[in-house]
């Protein structure tokens, strides 16, 4: 291998493993990604997958770099690919100086496929395999130690990984993957890839240790630590995830995961579930949660505290089930029939999943309520080093439950009491003479079935002002960028990284920016619109094809005008260098329109 | 003491058949000394989903046909509460199900009581899953749920009662919330509960139950026996009411949740008590 004559330390490092689905291309980025934080980068991972179990093209993506990164970068610097196709594919993005390592077990890669400065290594990884393990699976070992090599990592550094990785695999697994990392390391001798020769300087440090998480189980993970205790959902990609989280640790913490048979039966299992206290979540994706909108209903009706996630993917129907899109709001916002209150939070970042949605969990049960927490496909499923969670910035207050001692002081118990800030204290089943009658239908403040026409005024106001009373409890914005800039940025969920960078670049073409970062979707607070009117142009990116949050922001009060649309609904994700090009056109066509008017 | 709700007075037409199941219910609590504030009881949607104003327990009316999920939910988040279902058959066989297959089929230990009136009373008499072939130009066949119940693995306790049998009937109630209260698991009653206003069948279901308690031969516990014997009276057009089926197998609380976890509404869930065990469970998610 040609190799530079200073190994570079890595400030950003773009790596895509692909190959056919089912070739394990997520375990190679996976173990990649985990060598890399351990050596003190952040990292950032992301995969493309399709909707199935084995074929067609898949790939995962890793970025390792120092500082702040949110999404993917622009350029690749390694490409290993189990299927030479994938090098067709994303032959356009590889910067100079890549280095592409392939199994060329079924063949070499077409002549002047390449640009001549990429470095181009094939070896027969899946032959290998199968010659010295019988398994295909093996040739992801092997393929990841040639990766290793080239990236300069230590040979006993990659062992100690595998044996941590495969430990609980048993120890024939734990065997085959040892011996296949030390084939894939001989292959890498005989490519002339010699060990500590590698491009870059990466050693392992103990110094600061990071969580590497996806969305999904920072989310799990948050509602667990407010105390979230049941769950039930049905499996639905992408916001499995969060079930199988939960079901692994909640247990440990006296909690219930339990699987329905379809998603009526999971949301009423939840809202059973929580009439008796227990703080509960269930999540769901697309149909899961069209299907689960009469359930939403109820609890908004019969204030029946819940958490709903929704890992939106790309609608309508079954849509694109594996990739992302933000075109739920609506229906979370207005979805179901009549008019109930429930509140919307949106998470930018992969610590947001966790804050957000142990915050949501604590605000179902202070205003007794349905709160969304909006994700989507990508920052559900992609993983980021993110700071070890603050456990006490979570709140976990039994407000405005009374127990049997508080029941036994007043001289009558209401469950629907009409009070200030339109919240009703309850008591849970079991709590002597706290009884109360839960129901969906219009009610009296006692829980009877009730249609006078007075009484069901004052209850649809009460239930609706709690939206109000809210309003100091709800997250406020993340705010990045020069905050005297004129021009603006809006987005939530996978835009956050995506927008940032953007921003970095146009800075660089001299255009100040700033990003609010709204973590409250619904209801839209004053300070989203405060921040449109002190902007003269707002950017709000959004993945869906109607402008979901921009026309809502409209139609609570911003100015129109200022709006600028970056829609994205093609299942792919915006590149940095797409949304700097689009902001760049309209700054341009907007500077030689207002040049023509002077 | 602190006054709650005040049940209210059934709305029921004169002569309904869920008067009787209101009184049996009642007379089953009372006989064994359930606490109001120890059950939690749900309510379908339809004339029959009205069941639960009218007593004094926690009362919890669900979405239509939502019944079963909603029971399963709170008992397996509180396992000590006394969790009763209530429903009409357009509730629990038609929209809701398919959660009674699967709640049949998971076994939890709660008490479903489903008053059946062969129709849609609430909304004015159509047919309903029981309806007969015929009634109201319904051109399907009349389901029979205990059949249904007698196919899934996991029955324990299925069991058809009539209001005009009313003693019979609150013997059923009490051994259905035996049963349930015992963690044995679900207890399927089905009550033959006349709509005289869009259904009368009282005439017709006085003359074709045959109860099986007064026939020495028939034996619950023997599932073929039991289906070849329903196979036959829905033969002669015989409505067979008693214990019908009784069967062991785990509920699902004692398999579905860890042993030595008590309730989950009711575990600690204080965030300074345990940020040690949170910040022990991130430690060993570090990389
Ligand atoms: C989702 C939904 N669909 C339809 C209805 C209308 N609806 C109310 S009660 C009922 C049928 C009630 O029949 P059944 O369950 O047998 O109860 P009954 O009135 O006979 O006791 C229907 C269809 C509803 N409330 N919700
Ligand atoms: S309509 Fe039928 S089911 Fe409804 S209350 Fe009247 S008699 Fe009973
Ligand atoms: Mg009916």
């Amino acid at each position: 291998m040609n190799r530079p004559e200073t190994r570079l330390p890595v400030e950003d490092l773009n790596i895509i493993v692909a190959g056919q689905g089912g070739d394990g291309s997520l375990t190679v980025i996976n173990l990649l990604a985990t060598v890399l934080q351990q050596s003190g980068l952040k990292v950032y991972t992301e995969r493309d997958v399709l909707s199935r179990i084995k074929g067609g093209l898949t790939s995962a993506t890793l970025r390792a770099f120092k500082g702040d990164r949110y999404c993917i970068g622009g350029h690749i610097d390694l490409l290993m690919a189990f299927d030479p196709d994938a090098i067709e594919k994303r032959a356009k993005q590889l910067a100079a100086g890549s280095i592409v390592i392939y199994d060329n077990s079924g063949g070499d890669i077409r002549e002047g496929l390449l640009d001549p400065d990429v470095r181009v290594y094939g070896a027969p990884f899946a032959r290998q395999a199968v010659k010295s393990f019988r398994r295909d699976l093996f040739k992801n070992s092997i393929g990841f130690a040639v990766a290793g090599r080239a990236l300069g990592l230590a040979d006993d550094f990659m062992r100690a990984t595998f044996e941590r990785r495969f430990a609980r695999s048993g120890p024939q697994n734990l065997k085959y993957n040892l011996d296949a990392l030390a084939l894939g390391l001989a292959l890498a001798d005989e490519l002339g890839m010699s060990a500590g020769h590698g491009l870059y300087e990466i050693v392992p440090t103990e110094r600061h240790q990071r969580l590497l998480i996806t969305g999904n189980d920072a989310a799990a993970f948050g509602f667990l630590a407010a105390g979230g205790r049941f769950f039930a959902g049905y499996p639905i990609t992408p916001s499995t995830d969060v079930m199988e989280w939960l079901d692994k640790y909640i247990a440990d913490f006296g909690g219930v995961v339990r699987q329905a048979e379809d998603e009526l039966s999971a949301i009423n299992m939840a809202l059973g579930a929580a009439l008796t206290g227990v703080r509960t979540m269930t999540a769901t994706s697309g149909p899961g949660l069209s299907l689960m909108q009469e359930g939403i209903g109820q609890a908004g009706a019969a204030e029946i505290p819940l958490v709903v996630i929704d890992v939106q993917r790309g609608g309508p129907s079954t849509g694109l089930p594996t990739k992302p899109e933000q075109s739920d709001f609506d229906l979370m916002i207005f979805g179901g029939h009549g008019e109930f209150t429930r509140a919307v939070l949106a998470p930018g970042s992969t610590e947001d999943c966790f804050y957000l949605t142990a915050l949501a969990t604590e605000l179902s049960q202070r205003y007794q309520m349905p709160i969304y927490v909006a994700l989507d496909q990508a920052l559900g499923q992609n993983s980021a080093s993110v700071e070890p969670f603050d456990f006490s910035r979570v709140t976990v207050d039994n407000r405005p439950r009374y127990s049997a001692g508080e029941v036994a002081q007043r001289d009558i118990y209401k469950r629907y009491a009409f009070t200030e800030n339109g919240v009703s204290p309850y008591t849970i089943p079991g709590t002597p003479d706290g009884m109360w009658l839960v129901t969906g239908n219009e009610h009296d403040e006692f829980g009877h079935v009730s249609a006078a026409p007075g009484n069901r005024k004052k209850q649809m106001d009460k239930r609706a002002s709690k939206l109000v009373s809210m309003v100091p409890d709800l997250p406020r914005a993340g705010r990045y960028g020069d905050p005297t800039a004129k021009i603006g940025f809006i987005g939530v969920g996978l835009t956050y990284g995506t927008i940032l960078e953007a921003m970095e670049a146009l800075a660089d073409h001299g255009i100040a920016t700033q990003y609010f970062q709204p973590k409250t979707v619904w209801p839209v607070l004053d300070e989203t619109l405060e921040f449109i009117a002190s902007c003269d142009r707002v950017y709000v990116v959004e993945y869906n094809s109607t402008a979901q949050l921009a026309k809502l922001f409209v139609r609570e009060g911003a100015d129109g005008s200022k709006i600028e649309n970056v829609l994205k609904y093609d299942g792919a994700v915006l590149q940095i260098s797409e949304l700097v090009a689009e902001v760049l056109s309209h700054e341009v066509a907007h500077y030689e329109r207002e040049v023509n008017a002077a | 003491m602190t006054t709650t709700f005040t049940p209210s007075r059934p709305y029921w037409c004169a002569g309904c058949g869920d008067y009787g199941v209101l009184q049996a219910l009642e007379n089953g609590l009372r006989q064994l000394g359930i606490a109001a504030h120890e059950a939690l009881v749900v309510a379908g949607i339809g004339c029959s989903g009205s069941l639960q104003n009218n007593l004094s327990c926690y009362g919890y009316h669900t979405l239509h046909g939502r019944v079963l999920p909603s029971c399963t939910g709170a008992k397996l988040a509180n396992p000590e509460l006394t969790v009763i279902g209530v429903g009409g058959d357009g509730d629990g066989y038609a929209i809701g199900g398919g959660h009674f297959m699967h709640t049949l089929k998971r076994n939890p230990s709660i008490t479903y009581i489903v008053m059946n009136n062969a129709t849609y009373g609430l909304t004015k008499g159509q047919p309903s899953p029981t309806s007969l072939n015929g009634f109201e130009n319904n051109v399907e066949e009349d389901l029979d749920p205990v059949l249904l119940g007698l196919s899934m693995p996991g029955s324990t306790f299925l069991a058809r009662g009539y209001t005009g049998q009313p003693a019979q009937l609150t013997r059923l109630v009490v051994e259905a919330l035996r049963h349930a209260e015992a963690g044995k698991g679900f207890a399927y009653l089905e009550v033959l509960s006349p709509c005289v206003t869009y259904n009368d069948t009282y005439r017709e279901w006085r003359t074709a139950v045959f109860d099986v308690e007064q026939d020495a031969t028939y034996d619950p516990n023997d599932r073929a026996a039991v289906f070849a014997r329903l196979l036959q009276c829905r033969a002669e057009r015989r409505l067979p009411i008693g214990l019908l089926y009784r069967n062991e197998h785990p509920a699902l609380e004692s398999v579905a949740l860890r042993k030595d976890n008590g309730p989950a509404a009711l575990v600690d869930i204080d965030s300074a008590l345990l940020k040690p065990r949170y910040e022990k469970l991130m430690q060993s998610l570090m990389r």
